[in-house]
């Protein structure tokens, strides 16, 4: 077989065989060079895993590496935190989930170890004493010396909540169909970064892999309406954000109501600061049906018939 | 003071003989660790590793994030993780081979006929393995300090002084267990394999077995707590999370209690070695 004519052989049958599976393999449905995506083409359906991996690395450095192990209990860690601040009104359950997932030490190298690994409850940017100036053990600090987390400057002391987007674009790389990534993403990039463009940008890219999103819908009306004050642009893809969300939400278990509290209260709001305080009606008469704070909302309805030409 | 009631020998120190004969030990001990530090510097592990990890680093620190250029903390991470997985492959591999290399080039019984004891070969072997991985961490230390504190614009030197030492001492316990290892396994390919995967284990899990414990019947709660508190705790060393989220410094008590603890294990694990080996026959 190590004859010159054996070798030309195999050579002749190894161009015969590619010839012949080159382009059915080029037309196999499971071929994963038909993705653009490298990530794909490597990992195949297992990158979500990472993804999911990589989302709660996000949520990790959000609370500077104080994070439950698969060995620790995830009291108050079933759901990210990076993604609290994007439901104003679930904070009154805020507190509970500060809950320290350390405990008491069992023994003394426990107590030991606790030296060596974040073991203080902490979020990014929040207000700390700097170690070259005065502070007690276990409080944050910032090496940068431009006394950042000190500004009480969200978006300054900020700056930092910037360490968590690689491990979120990551995620969204490996997931696309993980809506909660661009929507936690673009928040951050908005509030703590000040960077709407670039907030619009990734929730395009989230709308693209999930067409007619209503939380991508949601979160991209707020872009237009806070940071560019275009509130056309912010009522049309809030409709368009609530259309989609009786399409598909009243079919779940569990429907996200507290987004379509927000997108009718929205509504509401942009319908009374353009006068129409009819749709603004509407818009409230849905929400009572559905919101803890009934009388606040009954007040909001008084007050807009008050405030109403009278027929 | 009357002199004349004191006895001769009370008269003379004791521990000269005794201090010469350390000194002479250091001295053959040391000579064996600067060839173990020179072979080191010759073979081209460390510098495959060092440029794997700085290429690896630099690439991942090219990219950048919605436009944010001083994300600084993933690329530490990263950084630091080729560091540890670099620093244990040279660390085990390097202290594995040294006794089965001198057996396979029958260069041991030669160095024993010398005035050289097996312990204060073992010793030198351990030596000259740790400080040639004291060596390694000063360049990837060095390398880790310039890339973060190029991105963060800051120079917590301290923090990554403290790092880097219990880095170095966590790294002493591992090449007295590999050298222990390499006179209790036949080949030095098992001996690595065991050894990093020990180590691993242990800084996976180590700090966690107590909990996992709790949640057993007995006799299996106390055994695995007896093997909690049995082992080397490799993790308290691994203050890589403290070092990526810029957290303040560590105690410098608690730091010092570490590298004790340090030294303890290490002297255990070379007490064992030199036990086995002046029991081992050589051929």
């Amino acid at each position: 077989m190590t004859s010159p004519l054996g070798l030309l052989l195999l050579g002749v049958t190894a161009f015969g065989l590619a010839t012949t599976l080159e382009p059915w393999f080029q037309t196999w449905a499971g071929s994963r060079t038909a993705s653009g995506s490298a990530l794909q083409v490597a990992l195949g359906d297992g990158r979500r895993l990472f993804a999911r991996h990589a989302y709660a690395r996000a949520d990790a450095y959000f609370h500077n590496g104080y994070y439950p192990s698969i060995y620790d209990g995830h009291d108050g860690y079933e759901k990210a935190h990076i993604a609290d601040g994007l439901h104003e009104l679930e904070g009154a359950n805020g507190a509970e989930r500060e809950a320290d997932f350390l405990g008491q030490p069992r023994d003394w190298i426990e107590r030991f170890s606790r030296h060596f690994f974040p073991s203080v409850h902490r979020h990014l940017g929040e207000a700390t004493s700097c170690q070259h100036c005065e502070h007690g053990h276990g409080e944050n600090h910032d090496h940068g010396h431009g006394h950042d987390q000190d500004s009480g400057d969200p978006g300054h002391a900020g700056g930092q909540e910037r360490e968590i987007l690689p491990w979120l674009q990551l995620s969204a790389r490996l997931d696309p169909q993980h809506i909660e990534t661009y929507v936690v993403g673009a928040f951050w990039l908005r509030k703590a970064l000040q960077r709407s463009h670039e907030a619009e940008r990734l929730l395009r890219e989230g709308l693209q892999a999930n067409p007619g999103s209503h939380e991508i819908l949601f979160e991209l009306g707020r872009i237009y309406f806070e940071d560019r004050q275009d509130a056309a642009r912010a009522r049309n893809v809030w409709e368009l954000a609530l259309a989609g969300w009786r399409k598909h939400e009243p079919g779940r278990k569990e429907p996200n109501e507290l987004l379509r509290m927000q997108l009718l209260g929205n509504l509401a709001r942009l319908e009374e600061q353009a006068g129409n305080v009819t749709r603004a009606l509407e818009y409230l008469e849905e929400l009572l049906t559905v919101s803890p704070s009934k009388d606040a909302v009954r007040k909001w309805i008084d007050d807009l018939r008050a405030k109403a030409p009278q027929p | 003071m009357n002199t004349a009631t004191i006895p001769a020998s009370a008269v003379r120190l004791p521990d000269i003989a005794f201090l010469a004969a350390a000194r002479k030990a250091w001295h053959a001990a040391w000579a064996i660790a600067g060839v173990v530090i020179r072979e080191l510097c010759r073979r081209k592990d460390f510098y495959v590793l060092f440029v794997l990890t700085a290429l690896i680093t630099l690439v991942m620190g090219s990219v950048t994030f919605f436009g944010e250029e001083d994300v600084a903390r993933y690329l530490k991470e990263i950084c630091l993780f080729l560091i540890w997985v670099s620093s244990l492959v040279i660390a085990v591999t390097t202290t594995a081979r040294q006794i089965p290399a001198e057996r396979e080039n029958r260069t041991l019984l030669p160095l024993l006929a010398k005035p050289v004891t097996r312990s204060q070969l073992l010793l030198g072997k351990f030596l000259g393995c740790w400080l040639a991985t004291g060596l390694t961490l000063v360049v990837f230390y060095l390398f880790f300090g310039v890339v973060a504190g190029t991105r963060e614009h800051a120079w917590p030197v301290l923090n990554y002084f403290q790092a880097a030492v219990l880095h170095w001492f966590m790294l002493g316990i591992v090449c007295a267990m590999t050298l222990l290892g390499s006179i209790v396994f036949a080949a030095p390919s098992s001996n690595n394999t065991i050894t990093l995967v020990v180590c691993v284990g242990i800084l996976l899990v180590g700090r966690h077995l107590n909990k996992v414990a709790l949640r057993l019947d007995e006799p299996s709660q106390t055994l695995l707590y007896a093997v909690y508190y049995a082992i080397p705790h490799l993790e308290f060393f691994d203050v890589r999370d403290l070092i990526v989220h810029n957290w303040p410094l560590i105690r410098w008590d608690i730091w010092a209690a570490a590298l004790g603890y340090a030294v303890v294990y290490a002297a255990l694990f070379l007490g064992l070695a030199c036990l086995a080996f002046r029991r081992k026959t050589i051929y």
